[in-house]
């Protein structure tokens, strides 16, 4: 109410005049489309980030650092409400940083617009409406190329190849397809820009554990052609396990990090976060 | 022969005139749908964009008339519908970048924006009527009829006659035309996927690296385009009154709910549902009726159920029913 | 002190016109302009408080205007003889079709429901005909020149503005039933298409209120000019302040209309704002702010926005009843929606959604410059054109055009106001 009168619509929901479908609902912190130059380290540093939502949010992050290499697993993990999903999101440019930077393969890529980090070599999967429901399966993976000006179709090919099913209903909107199945498009739409760095919001949300398992298979394959992986997780102990790094964020700060073996074998770890 | 003669007077006085009819309503509708689906309002100035994309396409006709340019027995205004899409085009696009870019920049609720096409409705009226004045102009020319009514009774021989207007057949030639290009650009080019992405998930159409400016300027030139065409073609058939146009709102608005808003394959079937009941209710069926039954049936009255008067009523009697039935129209409110 | 300022900026507006132009149209513009406040409260009610989206203001203007035909004209003896009752039997039959339907509807399932049910309509549909239409005919020939319908009650004219303001309610009613209660909401096409069709009905139901032949010299509750000019004691009034009698009459009873329609409007105004201060002004507010905190809390927001619809549109229905009266006539053929529902939409936003006293700033406002626009438009286009020479087409053209201005003016105030400052010149809070 108090905000921007241009977005107050007095509570109105005519079906007739209005339509709420598909309405974009995000704030891109960044607007620069060029990168500076930072230093070399890690392939993703987000460095000592704070911050939070809109120019006068409280802070949600608190001198948060993540980092990530080549070809890496790195997953974030956290009680409800630590900014697993925000820290994420403040990679990615959707969250205004008061503090700190984030670099790519050396960049310094903090005042970016979240469409060039694209561009950079990030591919973000966003964990709710992150498929174009009323189009194809193979449209949404036209659409994931959209940036793209060269031949597209072997990306394709191995997207079909990482998840056959979708070869299999490829004519098929992929609003009608199981939750599953829909996450698989996610990601492989994700995957069709050809990022060197893949981001998952909490890709196994509402799938069945049998899904889940396999979901976590390939997303060990896409690690192991080379592309650095960054996910948030609410299922911990799983998404350990399959981990090169994790992180356990308290509150939008740092609370323990290491190789996901050694947070497994945290005894603090164990009895804080994964019951025991 | 009786059938034969109700038939003839059946496709005379109901079927011609509402195919015709519904092929306007369809492309009008097909506009407001776009803008619906992507700018995600309804816009009150459309008929006044139709209004001024055919007050070009007349200007342009005289124009071309007092040149001695012609088609022969086509009417000239099919040659000056380019040049009318080209003024609709100006303005409209005159019109975002100066009015509604503003307010997507500040991410308006679509209401506002519901709002702000009021004024320009406004606008465009008062343009329209400052230009060409308020009043009724008639720009067809060529050849009237493709089959006159006394030509097809000595063809045929029948007693009822079958007249086929230019305007008419015309009319349904170019709606089929400019609809096949609309889809197979919506459904196989690059931009019209990216159009469709656009209006099904925006955020995702962003990370996808999708330039929505450039989503909506494609919008604005197709429904300049397709609302220049519904207008001249309404304008043929029957004759250009700014009033009118303003007027067709309501049945074009229904059109497009009926179908389901936001989706062009009902925005067509919605056109053709209202200009079919239209036609069908407020037409006197002694005629038709006088030929199929039975003489110990035949009605005395006119069999008119509303009077002609009645028609924009009729529109909206069926959008309530459609509604009642079907909340989401006749086609399931899928985006595009 | 921004409200006291602009309300005083409008009155030296209207008292300018008084002084340069004539007094006889500062009150006319101070009549309607009052009217068109009234409405604009109407609308403020819907929109400002309930973020309802009416764009059928028009229809509800109109059927106050009906009310007052119906309320206040002299019965038509003959008219009734001849088919008053067929008219009211085939009414009677066309409701009880349609309840009918309705029933068979609701107790019957599977194929036959749609069948059966369109069924009833149909044979509603020809019986009702059937009463109907000899009677309207009737009706319609009894000395179709200068009658030709079933008249009014006889009642006295005042009555009509409640009566007016129940009509539209009940249509209100009605359509806000049937467009809020669909699974998501439909006001704004609905009150599009009712507003068609109440014009299509008065234009030619023509048993009901003569259709576009208009119904004139409907009763007035004020004086008439003839009888003031004609009594010597009100001449002699006149003489003492000096004017003539006949300007004096025709001032004295604009100003006592204006004082009826000022008295409707503190009325209504002072009901609004004890509203919107209620608790149920304040629940009001709090759907409208966030609808889910609201129905998890338990309020039946559909039953909410229904009321708040019904009473808008209840006001704007009086505001068409004061509008015929000040007319003296009711003319369906005038009724045209930019200037009965888009032109109200503007003099909301304008004021200030949500602010009472903004909408009736906006109404006095918009009316002034919605008036006022044609000669000054006027006074611009003879500078522009006077280079021209004169009786040549462009000239003839853009003088001609002036009366078009005022749309066009319309529509860039309102845009303007959007963009500049969106919550309107009284904003909400």
């Amino acid at each position: 109410m108090s905000g921007n009168p241009y977005q107050d619509d007095r509570g109105n929901t005519d079906a007739s005049v209005t339509n709420p479908h598909g309405q974009g609902r995000l704030t891109p912190a960044g607007t620069q489309p060029n990168p500076m130059p930072g230093k070399q380290g890690p392939f993703l540093v987000g460095e000592n980030m704070t911050g939070g939502y809109g120019k006068t949010g409280p802070d949600i992050l608190h001198d948060c650092t993540i980092e990530v290499e080549r070809g890496e697993i790195a997953v974030i993990v956290g009680p409800n409400g630590a900014g697993k999903s925000t820290a994420m999101k403040a990679v990615f440019g959707m969250l205004d940083l008061r503090q700190g930077r984030v670099l790519l393969d050396g960049q310094d890529i903090t005042q970016l617009t979240p469409q060039a980090r694209v561009r950079h070599g990030m591919g973000f999967v966003p964990q709710t409406s992150n498929i174009f429901t009323s189009m194809t399966v193979e449209e949404n993976l036209e659409m994931g190329a959209f940036i793209r000006e060269d031949d597209f179709r072997s990306s394709m090919e191995q997207v079909y190849e990482l998840f056959p099913i979708l070869r299999e209903k490829r004519n098929q909107a992929a609003g009608e397809l199981s939750g599953g199945q829909r996450q698989q498009v996610a990601v492989g739409r994700a995957l069709m820009t050809q990022p060197k760095l893949l981001m998952l919001d909490e890709p196994t949300a509402g799938v069945s554990p049998i899904v889940m398992d396999e979901l976590f298979d390939r997303i060990i394959e896409v690690a192991r052609t080379g592309i650095s992986i960054l996910m948030v997780e609410q299922n911990a102990r799983q998404a350990l396990e399959i981990a090169d790094k994790g992180y356990v964020l308290v509150q939008g700060a740092n609370g323990y990090s290491g190789t996901g073996k050694e947070l497994l074998a945290d005894p603090d770890v164990r009895r804080s976060f994964l019951g025991g | 022969m009786d059938l034969l003669n109700g038939f003839v007077a059946l496709a005379n006085f109901v079927l011609i005139p509402a195919i015709a009819y519904g092929s306007q309503l369809a492309l009008g509708a097909l506009g407001v749908t776009l803008i619906y689906g992507i700018l995600r309002f309804s816009n009150f100035a459309h008929g006044d964009t139709m209004a001024v994309g055919t007050m070009f396409a007349v200007l342009t006709t005289w124009g071309l008339q007092a040149m001695g340019v012609g088609l022969g027995p086509f009417p000239t205004a099919l040659l000056a519908i380019p040049f009318g899409i080209l003024g609709a085009t100006g303005i409209v696009l005159l019109t975002d970048r100066y009015v509604y870019r503003f307010y997507r920049a500040q991410k308006a609720k679509p209401v506002i924006l519901v709002i702000v096409s009021m004024g320009v409705m406004f606008i465009y009226n008062g343009f329209t009527r400052i230009i060409i004045g308020p009043d009724d102009q008639r720009f067809a020319d060529g050849e009237r009829f493709v089959i006159s009514a006394r030509d097809f009774k000595e063809m045929t021989g029948l007693a009822e006659g079958l007249s086929l207007r230019t305007s008419q057949v015309i009319t349904v030639i170019t709606a089929i035309v400019v609809v096949a290009i609309l889809f197979w650009f919506l459904n196989k080019t690059r931009t019209g996927k990216s159009m469709r992405a656009f209006s099904d998930n925006e955020d995702l159409a962003l990370l996808s690296g999708i330039n929505p400016e450039r989503v909506v300027l494609v919008t604005w030139l197709i429904v300049a385009s397709l609302a220049t065409v519904a207008g001249v073609l309404y304008g043929l058939d029957k004759s250009f009154k700014p009033f009118t146009y303003f007027q067709l709102l309501l049945p074009i608005f229904a059109a497009a709910i009926v179908g389901g808003m936001g989706n062009p394959l009902g925005a067509i079937a919605g056109g053709f549902v209202i200009a079919f009941s239209e036609v069908g209710i407020t037409y006197a069926w002694k005629k038709v009726l006088g030929y199929l039954m039975p003489p110990a049936l035949q009605p005395d009255g006119l069999m008119q159920m509303l009077s002609t008067e009645y028609k924009f009523a009729i529109s909206f009697v069926i959008l309530v029913i459609v509604l009642l039935f079907r909340p989401t129209g006749l086609f399931r409110g899928k985006s595009l | 002190m921004r409200t006291f300022l602009l309300f005083a900026l409008v009155a030296c507006l209207i008292l300018g016109t008084g002084v340069l132009q004539s007094w006889n149209s500062a009150l006319l513009i101070l009549n309607m302009g009052l009217v068109s406040a009234v409405m604009a409260l109407g609308v403020n009610l819907q929109w400002g408080l309930a973020g309802l989206f009416n764009v059928g203001v028009m229809g509800f203007v109109a059927l106050g205007g009906l009310a007052v035909v119906l309320v206040s004209m002299p019965p038509v003896g003959a008219a009734w003889q001849a088919g008053g009752g067929g008219i009211l039997l085939g009414l009677t039959l066309g409701a009880a079709s349609i309840v009918a339907a309705v029933l068979v509807w609701s107790r019957t399932s599977g194929t036959l429901r749609g069948w059966a049910t369109a069924a009833v309509l149909l044979v509603g549909l020809v019986i009702y005909r059937m009463v109907l239409d000899p009677a309207v005919e009737a009706v319609e020939s009894i000395d179709s020149a200068s009658t030709g319908y079933l008249g009014g009650l006889g009642l006295p004219v005042l009555l009509a503005w409640p009566v007016g303001g129940v009509l539209a309610a009940g249509a209100a009613w009605v359509i806000g039933k049937t467009a809020l209660g669909l699974r998501s909401d439909y006001l704004a096409i609905a009150t599009l298409g009712i507003a068609e069709i109440v014009i299509a009905i008065l234009k030619n139901e023509d048993w009901m209120a003569r259709g576009v032949k208009n119904v004139i010299g409907l009763p007035r509750p004020v004086p008439n000019e003839v009888d003031l000019q004609n009594d010597p004691a009100f001449v002699e009034r006149a003489a003492d302040f000096g004017i003539d009698p006949t300007t004096a009459s025709t001032l004295y009873v604009k100003l006592e209309y204006g004082l009826l329609f000022a008295a409707v409007l503190v009325i209504l105004l002072v009901l609004s704002q004890l509203a919107l201060n209620s608790p149920w002004g304040r629940m009001m507010r709090a759907i409208r702010d966030n609808e889910t905190a609201a129905r998890a809390m338990g309020k039946n927001v559909t039953a909410r926005h229904l009321q708040v619809f019904v009473l808008g549109s209840a006001i704007c229905g009086i505001a068409g009843a004061m509008m015929t009266t000040l007319d003296g006539q009711l003319t369906p053929g005038s009724y045209q929606p930019l200037r009965y529902t888009f032109l109200i939409w503007v003099m909301v936003i304008v004021g200030g959604s949500g602010n009472n006293l903004g909408a009736v700033l906006g109404g006095f406002l918009i009316w002034f410059l919605w008036v006022q626009v044609e000669p000054m438009g006027q006074l611009v286009m003879s500078g522009i054109t006077s280079g021209l020479s004169d009786g040549s087409w462009l000239k003839g053209h853009l003088l001609d055009s002036v009366q078009h201005m005022r749309l066009l003016t319309m529509g860039v105030i309102l845009l303007l106001v959007l963009r500049l400052n969106p919550r309107g010149l009284l904003p909400e809070r």
